[in-house]
């Protein structure tokens, strides 16, 4: 029995798929490789020599410098005119040099060639209009005879022609002469060119072996936007005006970035002079009170101990205030309003008016600037005081709210209240309040009747600042401060975690 | 670990004094306090404590009736401190001291299982009336802090937490606290006894402190889910 796997064709299934894959490529390969590749950008043609020959017959004769010699270069020149007011229908211009050339029309270059054996036509009829114009070509002889052969052929709509040809009118230009392919006249240096050879004798007797067409020449307009200059002016400026925005930003960052740094600095300053000071101040009040403990209840060392605590406790609670202005680690609208109910506590505590606290529930902790938290506290401050030195009422309703876009404090009193047209003993502390609202842009409203209370309102607009995700932040306030922050922020945070860990030790 | 002779101001006292253990890092502040409390004719400072660590070697054993919490030690702070001995004793008065009034910190702390807190500069009359409500049960509350705990308490609980919540009456308590009512005049307002605002005022405590052990719970058990 013979086995299948025995037999020559036999190949496993796996090996077969990857047959199959490659003969699939390589047919996909062969039929790519089997389409027709353009070559070169330049419809070329070549031209039968009958034709050429035909061609040949529109030419001049071959000119050249009155010397021939090997590695030379012979600049040619001469003019022609088109008369005013024609029209150019038809303008083809033949030319080839032995060994090579390059050909100028009204000084720009306009075509290069390096095989004499060939004729190159250039179709010039769009470079043509009325007056007068300036050929110019450079030739290169390599070795042995040299000379341009030329015919330019022009056909007016008229049916006038005007033929160029090379002959003794061209001129033969020194090299030494600058801009050459421009002049408009010859000068007394130059001398005409002479006529080396004609078609068909040697040494070009088998000549032209073929013909290349260019395509139709055209000046391209190209608009002012379109120029490359101006690209690189328009480039140049945008360049400029990225580098000063750049600049610019980083200035403001720097400056801004400083700023922050100055006010974080206060802020620490501020915190370590209240927890040192405060530390020492504690000290102090305990001290006297513990003297004070010493002493004979009514002596009179001890009513001075007594006062000096007083006074001492009273720094400790101004020095508060300002590291509460100052502080960036409590800045909320929560805290503000925390820190007023205090105050408003404390200054009425050992007065005869009962402070009555209607504080919105879960206040949200949004960030409130220090001017704006600071004019505010000041404004709500002089109104208290005002309450508890001239209205004589019995309570005090302090309420803070949340509106729509900013936040209301209110201060209302069941005192004497006052006919607003007499307000005269007020008037300072009024414009004090409207003075500090107008400030940050929040408002003051006093409504008050005689016998009736009086209620001062005062509305402000909140904004936040700290807008924009955290590494823009970080890019343009730098990461320093950001940690700075951080840092003041993640003191509570510390403590919830030790927290945390301490029950989840347990 | 330093135990202070006893030295009672009066030869024969009425009462036997309450016992306060102060735990405070200052060396100045710690004289000061404890012979701000040996004044007082009917409390005694047993012993004082320079950190955390010590107190949690000592406290029990010294088994006193007041203990005074700084809250900014080093290392341990006063807070975690204060959250292991309530592990370990769990009817012991703690009561936070501040130089500051943090209402962050200290809303924390209660949470954490103190019983109150005073600041440090406080007066000898209001910090005797202070320990003394402690042991009573209620300690005082500031209206701030007693916002505090509303807000806390009217924030919806995660559902694998077991819900504590007050009682109508307590929520009353606190929201004329939050509105600056003092103790007597809340009393007054709802018709009780000052006694039974301060047994409120207990109750409340304990709640928060066996919510924010609920809430450690919960946390530990997602951690380890």
């Amino acid at each position: 029995m013979t086995s299948l796997t025995n037999h020559p064709l036999w190949v496993p299934a796996r090996w077969k798929r990857r047959l199959v894959g490659w003969l699939g490529l390589w047919l996909i390969a062969l039929v790519v490789g089997s389409r027709p590749v353009r070559a070169g950008l330049t419809p070329m043609e070549e031209v039968g020599t009958n034709d050429a020959v035909a061609v040949a017959n529109s030419l001049g004769r071959w000119i050249w410098d009155t010397n021939t010699f090997d590695k030379q270069t012979c600049r040619l020149w001469r003019t022609f005119e088109i008369p005013h007011g024609a029209t150019v229908s038809l303008a083809s211009l033949r030319i080839t040099v032995d060994n090579g050339y390059r050909l100028f029309l009204d000084g720009r270059e306009i075509g290069r060639g390096s095989d004499w054996r060939s004729i190159t036509v250039y179709d010039v009829k769009w470079l043509l209009g009325p007056g007068t114009h300036v050929l110019a070509v450079e030739g290169f002889n390599d070795r042995l005879a040299g000379g341009l052969i030329f015919g330019l052929y022009i056909k007016l709509l008229d049916q006038r022609v005007i033929p160029v040809i090379s002959d003794t009118t061209w001129w033969i230009v020194p090299l030494t002469q600058k801009n050459w392919e421009t002049a408009q006249v010859p000068t007394p240096e130059w001398h005409p060119a002479v006529v080396v050879g004609r078609v068909g004798q040697p040494p070009w007797d088998r000549w032209p072996m073929g013909m290349v067409v260019e395509p139709p020449l055209r000046i391209i307009s190209v608009a002012f936007w379109q120029t490359l200059w101006f690209q690189a002016l328009v480039l140049a400026l945008l360049g400029a005006a990225l580098l000063a925005c750049l600049w610019l930003v980083t200035q403001l960052a720097v400056q801004s970035r400083a700023q922050r740094l100055l006010q974080l600095q206060r802020a620490r300053i501020a915190r370590d002079i209240h927890d040192d000071l405060g530390a020492r101040l504690t000290q102090l009040v305990l001290l006297g009170e513990l003297a004070q403990n010493e002493l004979a209840a009514n002596s009179g060392v001890r009513q001075q101990i007594n006062q000096l605590c007083e006074k001492a406790r009273e720094l400790g609670y101004a020095m508060d205030e300002v590291v509460w202005a100052v502080s960036s680690r409590r800045d909320t609208v929560r805290d503000f309003a925390a820190y007023v109910c205090k105050y408003a506590q404390l200054y009425l505590k050992d007065t005869p008016v009962r402070c009555r606290l209607d504080i919105e529930m879960d206040l949200p902790p949004i960030p409130f600037e220090l001017a704006l938290r600071r004019n505010l506290f000041l404004a709500v401050k002089e109104a208290i005081s005002n309450v508890a030195r001239h209205s004589g009422a019995s309570e005090l309703h302090l309420r803070i709210y949340r509106l729509a876009d900013g936040l209301q404090v209110v201060v209302e009193d069941n005192g004497r209240g006052f006919a607003q047209t007499q307000a005269d003993p007020l008037r300072n502390g009024l414009q004090n309040m409207a003075h500090r609202m107008a400030e940050v842009k929040g408002r003051f409203t006093l409504t008050s009747q005689p016998g009736g209370g009086c209620r001062i309102a005062f509305e402000m607009p909140l904004t936040t600042t700290r807008t924009g995700p955290r590494w823009l932040r970080k890019f343009f306030f730098g990461a320093d401060q950001l940690s700075e922050l951080d840092n003041l922020s993640a003191v509570a945070n510390r403590e919830a975690e030790m927290k945390g860990t301490a029950s989840h030790e347990n | 670990m330093k135990i202070e002779p006893l030295q009672p101001a009066n030869p024969a006292p009425v009462a036997p004094r309450l016992k306060v253990v102060l735990v405070e890092d200052k060396p100045d502040l710690r004289d000061s306090w404890s012979r701000l409390i040996n004044s007082f004719s009917d409390f005694v400072c047993v012993g004082t404590c320079v950190s955390g660590e010590e107190a949690l070697r000592t406290i029990p054993t010294l088994r006193p009736d007041v203990v005074l919490m700084d809250i900014f030690l080093p290392r341990m702070s006063g807070i975690e401190c204060t959250t292991r001995l309530r592990e370990v004793l769990p009817k012991l008065p703690i009561v936070m001291l501040t130089g500051v009034e943090d209402n962050e910190l200290v809303f924390m702390a209660l949470q954490a299982g103190a019983d109150g807190f005073l600041l440090k500069h406080t007066k000898p009359a209001d910090l005797h009336l202070a320990l003394l409500e402690v042991r009573r049960g209620g300690a005082p509350m500031t209206s701030e802090i007693a916002r505090r705990v509303v807000e806390s308490f009217r924030r919806p609980a995660r559902p694998s937490e077991p819900g504590v919540h007050l009682s109508v009456r307590e929520e009353e308590v606190l929201i004329l606290l939050s509105k600056g009512y003092s103790n007597k005049e809340i009393a007054e307002q709802l018709s009780l006894s000052v006694d039974t605002v301060g047994s409120h005022l207990k109750h409340i405590y304990e709640k928060m402190h066996v919510r924010s052990r609920a809430e450690a719970v919960a946390r530990y058990m997602a951690a380890n889910a």
